[in-house]
């Protein structure tokens, strides 16, 4: 009898496991370079250490999050916190249907909706500095940034329509930090996509107007040279939090 | 303590740049426009236009793609002007085999062509299509105010924006995308052009054709197949791949060449969105009647070949004489020939040969380096047109050519190669049949053949390069060479032979 | 166990069928969750201000560029409304830097303006709140180190049901008549 209630421990134990949903992986932190010049602190950015999802968030993990919380089923959802499209490659509020596949990242999610499965999950979603810190390293170093064949992989991306059908989470090498589809996949929201402070003409550099921002002229980019960075940047700052498009996705950050 | 920056914000009266603005600006009440209706303002000598308020019913611009150009307005009071823009990335072909991923406005590159009015209201609707994997904005060049509206216009995908402006300059204007890497959004041929027309309209003309140069840069090499993504090193460097007409190679050739008939006076609208290269704009076989330079308002007359900067624009009328194909380039001529900077305009209508006559004179010209015994040949093929030669004249002819040409094998005693080249002396093959001599020149010999008691069999190649008479000067000077009978071979002898059997060899 | 499970049913029905107000539109701004706590140092939730028509702002005390100015324009608005409109018109603002803007703060402001706090709620949201709230308003910011915000300058006009009617990004001391004219729309609309 005990043996049996061992196995069955153990074995529940295991399911709960794999149960668990998405992995995260540690990231060490520490100082490096962004690519946006803060005007109080330059580009020189601080990162503490935080755990970060290996791949986006699917498909299938987000229906798993609206059948337990139904006020974010496309039906039912307030329009301040999703706009009308939200999941619209959903077949039904709680159905995935042929255009939804499971391991396809979730697309169609606005800011609120993603800030929300992030909470469910004792979560979070990253900052710009965390993600942009996670998202210089190539599959063998942590700062790829000065190797134009990094920044052409990326623009070569941005470069193709969003026609295509979306590859399924993690089929990308893992980059150093062991975090996968930072790049090639879906543009993701980070928890302060509206700190951006971007001029909506991005050509406005060095813009000594302190009062755009109520004391600071618009956000200068420190390296032009990181395209592939600031058209990250240009994205996010076209958003509002309860705007979704075909190709932005996200993940969570602990 | 808070006073003067509290002061400096109300008289700085700064609109405050929101990243998601919901409406359009409150425009700023228009001053009350001179009676006569002229542009200038009354208290400086600027070329701005403002008519006062839009009169009458909203109007919904045409837009069309290019190479054609919407009709004039026709107004002759400010109106309001509808423009609705839709951003749309897709992958089209910028040459035979190669696929580019444009980025465009409204589907095409160069994108649609937006005409106006000076004094006109603008209410400009930029959209960007769901499946746009970038935000992207515009600046039209004709609009005064922050970023040319790119400040107002950017627009996440799947979104649309909208501003307005008051069209205050006439001029053919550049718009483009301004969004971050500017470059990067204009080598993907997000560029067009918008026309504020002056207020008396433009002369007008019988045809009007929009054209728009642009450098690219790709990956692979110039025409390089398969898809090809964008090069950002290339393009930092100036190094463009294909300098082209409307986004692709051969936009405008072949059955999609522009046309017009003679008589008619052909306007072009010519926009050079770059990125990079400045434009030496010429019409091959054309002059520029007129060129209103850099899209202003002052024409310059009788222009060969103009420079239309990058994020520039130039209009040029002329008018066609006489037909045929008038060949569109950009004179750093590298560009037209290897990397696609060519279009064709066809004209179509009779012939005028006081004004051009075509080829008239094709001769033979040695110049003065030439050996004195071509002077012979010369003089031959001269008479030859006019007359018949002597067999003299002949022979004299004959006897040079046939050192350069058959000398090589049959010697220039005609003794040729002991089993393998035929003797011409006193060749008794040749006395047999002088006539057939004329077939084995034009299509050559093969096969065993005896002459003179020996045998050969060789391969004699048709000698194709000569002409008719060259052929009969020859066989003439062999015919009264080295103890053969003599006799001589006509052009006309030659000829008949040459259409009686054009392509076989002679011989068994 | 049944008689309790049928008490607790019918309190809950009684609760419910008490205070239930009728649904909320679907894209009104009060269906987000966020206590807030005003100049006077009482409790509320952002959806208490459903009712009546409001201005909201968002803005910090120790602010030296335009949150004077967004001030300004709202009061150049109040100015521009009759007694009756302004009765049914509410202001609230909305703190940006809730570490340093407690009641305290917010209430020393309120009295330096003038501001008529039976109309102008200042309000410190909670931390963990303040993107959230950002982001139903359409206001973008970034804290600074220093204590600072870079933010944008927005007036947004509610109903009363808490629908966005009107957003205006004119905050250099004059308020936006366009702006204006809707206000007057709404507040003579019912």
């Amino acid at each position: 009898m005990r043996r049996f209630l061992i196995t069955l421990g153990l074995s529940l134990a295991v399911c709960a496991t794999h149960a668990g949903g998405p992995k995260y992986v540690k990231l060490p932190g520490g100082e490096y370079d962004s690519v946006l010049k803060y005007e109080d602190s330059g580009s020189r950015v601080r990162v503490a250490p935080f755990s970060l999802m290996s791949v986006p968030v699917t498909n299938a993990d987000f229906l798993a999050f609206v059948r337990t919380h139904p006020q974010w089923q496309r039906d039912a959802v307030a329009g301040v916190f999703a706009e009308q499209r939200y999941l619209s490659h959903w077949a039904g509020a709680t159905e995935l249907g042929a255009n939804a596949l499971p391991k396809q990242p979730v697309i169609w999610v606005s800011w609120f909706a993603a800030s929300a499965y992030c909470k469910a999950q004792g979560a979070r979603l990253p900052t710009w500095t965390e993600w942009e810190y996670a998202a210089a390293a190539d599959e063998l170093r942590t700062d790829a940034r000065a190797d134009p064949a990094w920044r052409e992989r990326i623009l070569a991306w941005y470069a193709q329509p969003s026609k295509r059908a979306l590859a399924p989470v993690g089929t990308q090498r893992a980059n150093a930090y062991g975090v996968r589809d930072l790049h090639g996949l879906v543009w993701e929201w980070t928890d302060d996509f509206s700190a951006l402070l971007v001029s909506a003409d991005n050509r406005d550099q060095g813009d000594p107007d302190r009062l755009k921002f109520c004391g600071a002229g618009a956000l200068s980019v420190g390296d032009r040279e990181n395209y592939a960075v600031l058209m990250r940047v240009a994205m996010l700052s076209s958003l509002d939090g309860a705007d979704a498009t075909a190709n932005l996705g996200f993940r969570c950050a602990r | 303590m808070r006073r003067v920056p509290f002061l400096l914000c109300l008289c700085a009266a700064i609109a405050f740049v929101a990243c998601t603005p919901r409406e359009a600006a409150t425009p700023t009440p228009a001053p009350v426009a001179a009676a006569d209706g002229s542009a200038a303002a009354k208290d400086s000598k600027s070329a701005k236009g403002d008519f006062g308020p839009p009169q009458g019913e909203p109007v919904k611009a045409v837009l069309t793609s290019p190479p054609m150009v919407p009709p004039a307005t026709g107004r002759s009071a400010p109106a309001k002007v509808i423009v609705e823009l839709e951003v749309v990335e897709k992958e089209m072909p910028i040459s035979e085999g190669v696929s580019y991923t444009f980025w465009t406005f409204g589907g095409t590159v160069p994108g649609s062509f937006i005409r106006v009015r000076q004094g006109d209201t603008v209410e400009f609707h930029l959209k960007n299509a769901p499946d746009s994997k970038m935000p992207h904005n515009i600046d039209l060049h004709g609009v005064t105010g922050p970023g040319g509206g790119a400040a107002s216009s950017f627009t996440a995908p799947g979104h649309r924006s909208q501003f307005t402006f008051k069209a205050l300059n006439a001029g053919l204007y550049v718009y483009h995308c301004a969004t971050a890497p500017v470059g990067m959004h204009v080598a993907n041929g997000m560029y067009g052009l918008i026309l504020v027309e002056p207020p008396e309209g433009l002369p007008k003309v019988d045809r009007e054709y929009y054209v728009m140069q642009g450098d690219f840069y790709t990956t692979g090499r110039y025409r390089e197949k398969g898809s090809q993504p964008f090069d950002m090193q290339k393009a930092i460097d100036e190094n463009a791949t294909y300098v082209l007409f409307n986004g692709s190679e051969g936009s405008m050739t072949g059955d999609k060449a522009i046309t017009a008939k003679t008589g008619e006076t052909v306007r072009l609208y010519v926009g050079n969105g770059g990125p990079n290269l400045v434009s030496s704009f010429h019409v091959i076989g054309e002059i520029f009647d007129k060129v209103w330079f850099e899209g202003g308002s002052r024409f310059q007359e009788n222009v060969q070949t103009t420079l239309i900067p990058a994020g520039g624009a130039a209009m040029m009328d002329f008018r066609l004489e006489v037909p045929g194909s008038y060949v569109l380039v950009d004179h750093s001529i590298f560009r037209a020939f290897n990397k696609g900077a060519l279009a064709i305009l066809k004209v179509e209508g009779t012939e005028n040969k006081a004004i051009y006559s075509g080829k008239e004179v094709d001769e033979v010209y040695l110049g003065d380096r030439a050996q004195p015994n071509l002077a012979a040949v010369t003089a031959a093929a001269k008479a030859a047109t006019s007359g018949e030669l002597t067999v003299e004249e002949q022979m004299k002819a004959g006897q040079a050519l046939f050192a350069g040409t058959c000398s090589t094998c049959h010697q220039a005693n005609g003794a040729g190669m002991a089993g393998v080249f035929p003797p011409l002396a006193k060749s008794d093959w040749l006395a047999a049949n002088p006539k057939r001599a004329i077939d084995v020149v034009l299509g050559g010999l093969t096969g065993p053949v005896k002459v003179n008691g020996g045998d050969y069999n060789s391969v004699m190649p048709p000698m194709s390069q000569l002409t008719d008479d060259e052929v009969a000067n020859i066989l003439t000077y062999v015919m009264g060479s080295w103890g053969n009978p003599g006799g001589k071979i006509t052009k006309a002898e030659v000829a008949e032979r040459r259409k009686a059997k054009p392509l076989a060899a002679a011989g068994h | 166990m049944r008689s309790m499970l049928a008490l607790v049913l019918s309190l809950v029905v009684v609760v419910s069928a008490q205070g239930a107000p009728a649904p909320l539109p679907r894209d009104s701004i009060y269906a987000l969750d966020a206590p807030l706590i005003d100049q006077s140092g009482r409790s509320l939730q952002l959806a208490d201000k459903r009712g009546r028509a409001q201005v909201v702002v968002m803005f910090y005390t120790s602010c030296s560029y335009i949150c004077p100015t967004i001030i300004d324009t709202v009061q150049d608005l109040d100015r521009k409304l009759t007694a009756e409109q302004r009765q049914r018109l509410g202001v609230l603002m909305i703190s940006l830097d809730p570490q340093r803007d407690g009641p305290a703060a917010l209430k020393a402001t309120a009295d330096k303006r003038g501001l008529d706090v039976t109309r102008w709620t200042l309000a410190q949201p909670r931390q963990q709140d303040l993107r959230a709230i950002a982001g139903v308003l359409g206001v973008r910011f970034r804290p600074l180190a220093s204590g600072e915000v870079n933010h944008t300058g927005v007036l947004v006009l509610l109903d009363a049901e808490g629908r966005i009617v009107a957003r205006s990004t004119k905050t250099s001391g004059q308020v936006d008549p366009q702006f204006l004219k809707q206000v007057h729309a709404l507040l003579t609309s019912g």
